[in-house]
């Protein structure tokens, strides 16, 4: 294992709720991920400097930034960290450009990585600069926080739910920037979230807390599986966010047809023409598992998968198949008994059409 | 004549004492709203008292502390040989202390309005804490300490009792409108106390109209956030 990029051990108090947790997290895409009052953005705010914990200490890349014994405190404007907030805290007295200057200016110029025409360009923000961010939309606003937190040119990123605002197809479209940033950019993110579904789409690992209290730190993949999570997740309504792109949009017959990982999905239509990338959502829950074609049916999307991974987890299981990307299936227990489902084999997946959701909030 | 060395005067006091305060008012405002510092709650109720209490107390206290036997005015006379007791800065500083309140609570109810998040996100950006002050607080909350400002301005100018104890009523040097009406009030110079009175008036009026203006102002830009 490489050093990790945060490492830390916070104890922080308040009447009612203690949170004390340690760990170290890898670089890449972490989530914090937990139930409402887990302590979660109490965690990042400890991290980003916001906060000063009672007790612990924080690294960064091995240098301290935060030790109660030392009685060291790097304040947060001395850290680096990008923070996004799920309000999007855009200053209101400044249009978008300015929001977007205001930290790329206060960044010394040998620590200069990226521009903020670059920002502009990833966000697609070029035709917003100059308005008011009060009459901005929800995406919008986040897209410009995004923007500004990256034109300080982070070393480490800190998103404090920042689809929790959003509508489901601009949560499909903030997601999609993330991922680009993250592979643009390849700025390591800690990302907190109660979404399963989100945290399944951006993260590589994740720490699960309840009450204050670490349950489990691994890979999204196992992590969620851990019996910690059953009581704050819901595994039928756990969405697969997959990239897709658009093949052919024929009206005639309402339907978009799209390419997702090596498979083709019929999807209904979409404003969106050929060519163009989208994100779409697959409900855990909404797939069926076949391990033949049937003759006649109504879904329209019969794809054949490879089974990666198989969780029994009460009465019910979750299977990890792959169509070159990961999707995840959810079935009853009884189910994954009558079908004698084995890692390794192949499975066809039955989706319908309406049962694939193209986010393409045009925002 | 009369009136306008009236008139001069009294706003030469007003204004001393709102630029004597200003610093005051917005630094202990962000102590309490935004700092949070400890014992701000007493702060609060320090800054607030002489709202509460009667002008006359204040100015009696004021007397007490400035006379020349007082800590401060036998300091003042002993180090420079001056006196302040029945001068126009005694006038200044007794408007200043009565009109603090005002000042400061008003600022301290738009600083309050200003989103913390908004300043945790700055210093997320690399600002230290003065730099978010001068680039988010104060930009978000001056209108509401201009409005501040002139509710100050405007109790500064009315201020009475303290003023007639510590700073007299002494004509061209400490007399302001207030304490030239009531003196022209007990002659039966009743010719030149209703022109002062209209001069009061007026001055309110304007100040007062500025300052609701500049209030409803900033409650819409804190309405669309």
């Amino acid at each position: 294992m490489t050093t990790p990029i945060v490492d830390f051990h916070v104890v922080k108090r308040y009447p009612g709720f203690t949170l004390d947790c340690q760990a170290s997290f890898e670089s890449g895409v972490t989530a914090i991920f937990g139930a409402s009052g887990s302590g979660k953005s109490t965690l990042l705010d400890c991290i980003a400097g916001i906060l000063q914990p009672d007790k612990g200490h924080v690294s960064f890349q091995g240098q301290r930034l935060y030790s109660s014994t030392d009685k060291e405190h790097v304040p947060p404007d001395k850290r680096r960290f990008g923070y996004v907030f799920q309000d999007s805290a855009l200053f209101p007295h400044m249009d978008v450009k300015s929001n977007i200057e205001y930290g790329y200016r206060l960044t010394p110029e040998s620590l200069r990585k990226i521009s903020t025409e670059e920002v502009i360009s990833l966000f697609q923000l070029s035709n917003l600069l100059s308005r008011s961010v009060r009459n901005l939309s929800g995406g919008e606003k986040q897209r410009v926080a995004l923007a500004r937190a990256l034109a300080t040119s982070p070393d480490l990123l800190l998103l404090d739910e920042p689809l929790a605002s959003l509508d489901g197809s601009f949560r499909g479209a903030i997601i999609r920037y993330l991922k680009s940033v993250h592979s643009t950019f390849g700025t390591p993110m800690i990302y907190v979230s109660h979404s399963a579904s989100e945290v399944m789409a951006l993260a590589d690992h994740m720490l699960v807390l309840r009450e204050g209290r670490p349950v489990t730190y691994d890979k999204v993949s196992s992590a969620l599986v851990h019996p910690g999570l059953s009581e704050i997740t819901d595994y039928a309504t756990l969405e697969n966010f997959l990239e897709a792109e658009v093949i052919s949009n024929d009206g005639s017959g309402g339907l978009t047809e799209l390419k997702v990982g090596e498979a083709k999905l019929i999807a209904p239509a979409t404003h969106r023409s050929p060519g163009e990338n989208v994100m779409v959502s697959i409900t855990a829950g909404d797939v069926i598992l076949a391990d033949e074609i049937p003759s006649r049916m109504s879904a329209r999307n019969t794809i054949r998968s490879t089974i990666r991974e198989i969780h029994a987890l009460d009465y019910r299981a979750l299977i990890y198949v792959d169509i070159g990307v990961q999707v995840i299936v959810e079935i009853t227990q009884a189910s994954l008994t009558d079908l004698g489902l084995k890692v390794g084999e192949d499975i066809y997946l039955i989706i319908k059409t309406n049962s694939v959701v193209i986010l393409d909030a045009a925002d | 004549m009369d009136t306008l060395l009236v008139t001069v005067l009294t706003l030469q006091i007003a204004l001393v004492a709102t630029v004597i305060n200003v610093p005051i008012a917005v630094g202990l405002s962000w102590l309490i709203i935004k700092k949070r510092v400890r014992g701000s709650f007493v702060l609060d109720i320090v800054a607030s008292l002489p709202l509460a209490l009667p002008p006359v107390v204040v100015g009696y206290l004021l007397l007490i502390l400035l006379g020349r036997n007082g800590p401060i005015g036998g300091l003042l006379n002993s180090l420079f040989g001056v006196e302040v007791v029945f001068t126009w800065v005694a006038a200044a500083l007794a408007a200043a202390i009565v009109s603090f309140p005002l000042m400061a609570r008003t600022i301290m109810v738009s600083m309050r309005g200003v989103d913390d998040g908004l300043e945790r996100s700055a210093r997320s950006l690399g600002a230290g804490p003065w730099r978010v002050f001068f680039t988010i607080t104060i930009p978000l909350a001056y209108r509401g300490i201009l409005a501040g400002v002139l509710l100050g301005f405007v109790r500064a100018i009315s201020e009475f009792g303290a003023t007639i104890i510590v700073a007299g009523s002494i004509p061209g040097r400490t007399q302001t409108l207030p304490l030239a009406i009531f003196s022209r009030v007990q002659l039966g110079d009743n010719d030149v106390a209703l022109r002062l009175v209209v001069v009061s008036v007026a001055l309110a009026i304007v100040t007062l109209a500025l300052h609701n203006w500049l209030l409803e102002r900033s409650q819409e830009e804190s309405s669309v956030r």
